[in-house]
């Protein structure tokens, strides 16, 4: 625990509490991070800073409100406190905020979740260059002269957390993040420039692959697609890669919160219990992995973290549920928001998969879309590779599909061995059957 | 002409909703003072000229060409309905000083949100870190910066007290309930954020600012036969308060659920390549991504865009003109000045079909030998500046609207549009159609809903091929531009265009 942090939150709670509040919960956020880029072998930005940021949620006579703020000065800090008091008493009551049952923080897991790297602190500036030195060099080596720009990118993060609630929540979580990788542009046809990117991200430094070889991937996946071309708008079978499958997942996730549900923006409304895609799709939520980007031993609530399945082989098992909603709902809370999102992975490669698929589309990334949580109606823009018989054809671009996510999960046929590791989702790439894929 | 307004809202409210804005009458609306008036980092903070020059020296310890201190303090509010009652409200207050050396195109950045000398010359150590050359001076005056004023503020809208703004947002709740029985829920909020703006750089410029921006929303859902659709809708922008008139307050609520109740007639959109006509105003998104994007100078000089080498050229027909205004009066994307002291403008970017203009910041003005173009832009303290739309839309043409989709034959007709995104090497664009029509043989019919359109920047705008009379600028408080992991307010207008052809992404093959 952050001593100055725990006083200042904990002196907080008790101006709040004197200035009128009934309850109160404090968070405090303090991060320290630095960010490099390079482009043409020589730092383009250097940004280094720290940040520290005090949130209030106040409980005053059955209403309730939420302050934040980064003056930290003492004398605006004890303004602020009074000022939200008084602000919150003119809100209507809702008889459904409180701070949650304290039996609830109970259980928080005391285990080393393996997210504060011991060898950040000997970090070097030299080395941080390096790392984003050999990024760069790895790009332009693997993109070669077609190679019109190239940025690499670093960024280190240490942040540290305080969540204290005056019915006894007392909790703190300290973390560090790196991400590295590089966005290189390359020169096709007339005036298009393909880009391709790739950020990796980890808790540890050692978690990260090697410099040159996340610059060599963005490259890949640049050339990757030279020659882009839409085709005729068709129904085929479609790979979607393990790094752009969170994107598609949030369809699903928005329609799991207890606010849509509680608000009937749900298409997943009524659904739980009930199979909502194919039995190839488990989803789990893990706050406590090891290792992990959305690690940590307790939530916005200040509940003790919990493993969950969230979807069992196409069956809706829960909903994430933070107190607030729970009440309204009148049910148990779960969490309120995702942490770890995982799908196991299956037994065969991308590469393997592809051999016997025919003619399909390997989505490598989106564009644009949305979807629509209360219907389930998504539609979102699409590129990635044509391949036929396991091979590459041609590069496509400009072509989308659209479906409901309720159909849409159905479709799905098999989830490959390859989890993407260095993001929060640890998602492998999935195979959808008779897609309608539209273009020219 | 706003404190008119503001007399004929109190007069024609609801009893509730005088009662209690009648009630805090005084405070809010008492102290009619400039709200503006400058000094304010002085004042509050204790921000002097001579501190300035002394922190801009230490960001130029190291040699570099330029550097800037940009202060902001922002107070932003959020008051929000859920379940009939007004039962929650948000408030952040961010204060801090983002310091930058630019050096070439090279730039070193630091900020802190303690306003006093020691931690202002620690980041500015951070950011002279960038060069490593011979000290730079500062100029050895700040000149301070006038310029028209696109949002004038008669009452600051931290003043206005939170009694004010409770009737409003429940106003909005009672009147969408009022307005059909199968309304099964509705959320509403008001947001309003006070931005002060302090901009002083070494060349000698000192600019300060009050940005104000602020929206009255409504999200609705309804119920009909076991179906469910949401729909939402704001009205806003840099406003004052006064803006909020019972007239605001019942087109936001009909706007919302009229769209929601037509979604039950939606059919299921088509999919492949064909003319796509877009509606007046927030369709001027299209542009955002096909064009505008591309056009921020910053990918250009490093080649990264699809249009680094297309100035000059005739990209459209003569009748398309496109420009990136910071000067239109209270729009979202509008600035006095820019977030280094460049004052707001018009840009042209395509002049009757021909590519005229980069949107530039300091350092890509420089790279080009052009003036500033007001367009360099961050998202607050913490970010350092990138070129930025503003304001992006097309100017009105001379077709009649009603010729335009007759001339379509076959497509749709897009309405309103949710989110789009650009892939700018290629031009590649994509944008979310929440709400559109069929057109048959020339004519609108059946609603359609959530679909993704496609295209290519460039190709798209060869393809428009009549522009009509009915311009439009959004009328939203809450549009947001993303770049580079910063979001800055940004607006959007268009009136009736054809496209000849893009490739809509429906579901229907």
């Amino acid at each position: 625990m952050n001593k100055e942090m725990r006083d200042l939150a904990a002196s907080s709670i008790k101006t709040a509490l004197s200035a009128g509040a009934d309850a109160c919960r404090a968070g405090i956020d303090s991060q320290r991070f630095v960010q490099i880029s390079y482009r043409q072998r020589k730092a383009e930005t250097i940004k280094e800073a720290s940040t520290k940021g005090l949130s209030l949620e106040l409980f005053v006579d059955g209403r309730y409100s939420v302050q934040s703020t980064s003056d930290l000065r003492k004398d605006a800090l004890k303004e602020f406190s009074r000022t939200s008091v008084a602000m919150t008493r003119l809100l209507a009551e809702d008889p459904f905020r409180t701070l949650p049952d304290p039996k609830y923080y109970e259980g928080r897991s005391e285990a080393d979740l393996k997210i504060l790297d011991p060898g950040y602190a000997g970090f070097t500036a030299q080395q941080r260059h390096d790392v984003v030195r050999g990024v760069e060099e790895g790009c332009l080596a693997a993109a070669g002269e077609k190679a019109i720009a190239v940025i690499a990118l670093g960024q280190d993060t240490r942040a540290e957390s305080v969540l204290m609630a005056s019915n006894g929540l007392e909790a703190y979580s300290a973390a560090t993040g790196y991400v590295a990788g590089a966005r290189c542009t390359v020169q096709d046809e007339g005036d298009r420039r393909p880009a391709g990117f790739n950020y990796q991200a980890a808790a540890y430094r050692k978690g990260l692959p090697a410099p040159e070889e996340m610059g060599k991937s963005a490259a890949d996946r640049a050339l990757a697609m030279l020659g882009a071309k839409k085709i005729e708008t068709a129904t085929l079978p479609i790979i979607v890669e393990n790094q752009a499958v969170p994107n598609l997942l949030s369809g699903l996730l928005d329609a799991m919160t207890g606010r849509s549900i509680q608000q009937k923006q749900s298409f997943l409304l009524d659904k739980k219990g009930q199979k909502i895609a194919s039995e190839k799709l488990t989803l789990i939520d893990d706050p406590l992995m090891p290792g992990g980007l959305g690690t940590q031993a307790f939530d916005a609530d200040g509940m003790a973290a919990k493993k969950r399945t969230m979807i069992d082989a196409g069956v809706l098992n829960d909903y994430y549920i933070n107190w607030y909603y729970s009440r309204k709902l009148g049910c148990e809370p779960t969490t309120g928001s995702p942490s770890n999102l995982i799908i196991p992975p299956g037994t065969r490669s991308v590469a393997e998969i592809m051999k016997n698929l025919g003619k399909g589309i390997f989505v490598t990334g989106f564009i644009g879309g949305n979807s629509n949580s209360t219907t389930g109606d998504a539609s979102i823009g699409i590129f990635g590779q044509l391949f036929e018989n396991g091979r590459v054809v041609h590069a496509v671009s400009e072509m989308n599909i659209a479906d409901n996510h309720l159909k849409f999960w159905q479709r799905l046929t098999e989830v490959a061995n390859d989890p993407w590791i260095y993001d929060s989702n640890r998602t492998p790439s999935l195979v959808f059957a008779d897609v309608v894929v539209s273009g020219a | 002409m706003d404190s008119i307004t503001r007399r004929s809202f109190l007069k024609t409210s609801a009893t509730a909703v005088a009662a209690a804005v009648a009630a805090s009458f005084p405070r809010a609306f008492g102290d009619l003072a400039d709200a503006a008036t400058p000094g304010y980092f002085e004042r509050e903070f204790g921000v002097t000229d001579a501190l300035c020059r002394r922190v801009l020296a230490q960001a130029l310890s190291k040699g570099g060409d330029y550097a800037d201190l940009y202060f902001e303090h922002t107070v932003a509010n959020y008051v929000i309905l859920e379940d009939g009652k007004v039962n929650r409200a948000y408030c952040d207050v961010g204060l801090g000083v983002g310091i930058r050396t630019v050096k070439g195109d090279q730039v070193g950045y630091g900020f802190t949100q303690e306003l006093s000398e020691k931690p202002m010359m620690a980041a500015a150590g951070t950011a002279a870190s960038i060069a490593d050359g011979l000290a730079g001076t500062p100029a050895s005056r700040f000149t301070e910066l006038k310029t028209e004023n696109y949002y004038p503020l008669k009452t600051l809208l931290t003043s206005i007290p939170l009694e004010s703004k409770l009737p409003l947002v429940q106003a909005v709740n009672d009147r969408c309930f009022s307005l059909s029985p199968l309304v099964v829920k509705v959320s509403a909020q008001f947001h309003d954020e006070q931005k002060r703006v302090l901009v002083v750089a070494s060349d000698g410029v000192r600019a300060e600012d009050l940005r104000p921006k602020n929206y009255l929303y409504a999200g609705v859902v309804a119920e009909k036969d076991g179906r469910r659709e949401r729909y939402s809708w704001n009205l806003g922008g840099r406003q004052e308060f006064a803006y909020y008139t019972p007239e605001v307050v019942d087109e936001v609520a009909k706007e919302a659920v009229g769209r929601t109740l037509v979604l039950f007639d939606a059919v299921q959109p088509p999919a492949g390549e064909m003319p796509v006509v877009l509606g007046p105003g927030v369709t001027g998104v299209l542009l955002h991504e096909a064009i505008g994007h591309g056009m921020e100078a910053d990918f250009n000089r490093k080649k990264m865009s699809t249009y680094a080498t297309m100035i000059g050229e005739k990209v459209a027909e003569p009748f398309v003109t496109i420009v990136d205004d910071g000067t239109v009066p209270r729009r979202s994307g509008s600035l006095n000045f820019d977030d280094e002291g460049t004052p707001g403008q018009r840009t042209v970017l395509v002049d009757n079909g021909i590519l005229t203009s980069y949107m530039h910041d300091k350092i890509s003005a420089r790279f080009y030998g052009v003036a500033p173009t007001g367009n360099g832009r961050r998202q607050s303290y913490q970010h350092f500046v990138q070129p930025r739309m503003r304001n992006t839309y097309m100017t009105a043409g001379t077709a009649k609207p009603a010729d335009v989709i007759k001339t379509a034959g076959n497509g749709i007709y897009v309405q309103d549009v949710s989110n789009g995104e650009v892939r700018i090497g290629e031009g590649d664009f994509a944008f979310y159609v929440s709400q559109g029509r069929l057109i048959e043989n020339g004519a609108l019919t059946a609603p359609i809903k959530d679909v993704n359109i496609m295209g290519n920047g460039p190709k798209m705008l060869q393809n428009v091929s009549m522009v009509a009379d009915d311009f439009a600028f959004d009328h939203s408080g809450a549009g947001y531009c993303g770049k580079g992991g910063q979001a800055v307010p940004a607006g959007f207008g268009q009136p009736t265009v054809l496209i000849k052809a893009l490739t809509v992404g429906g579901v229907k093959a």
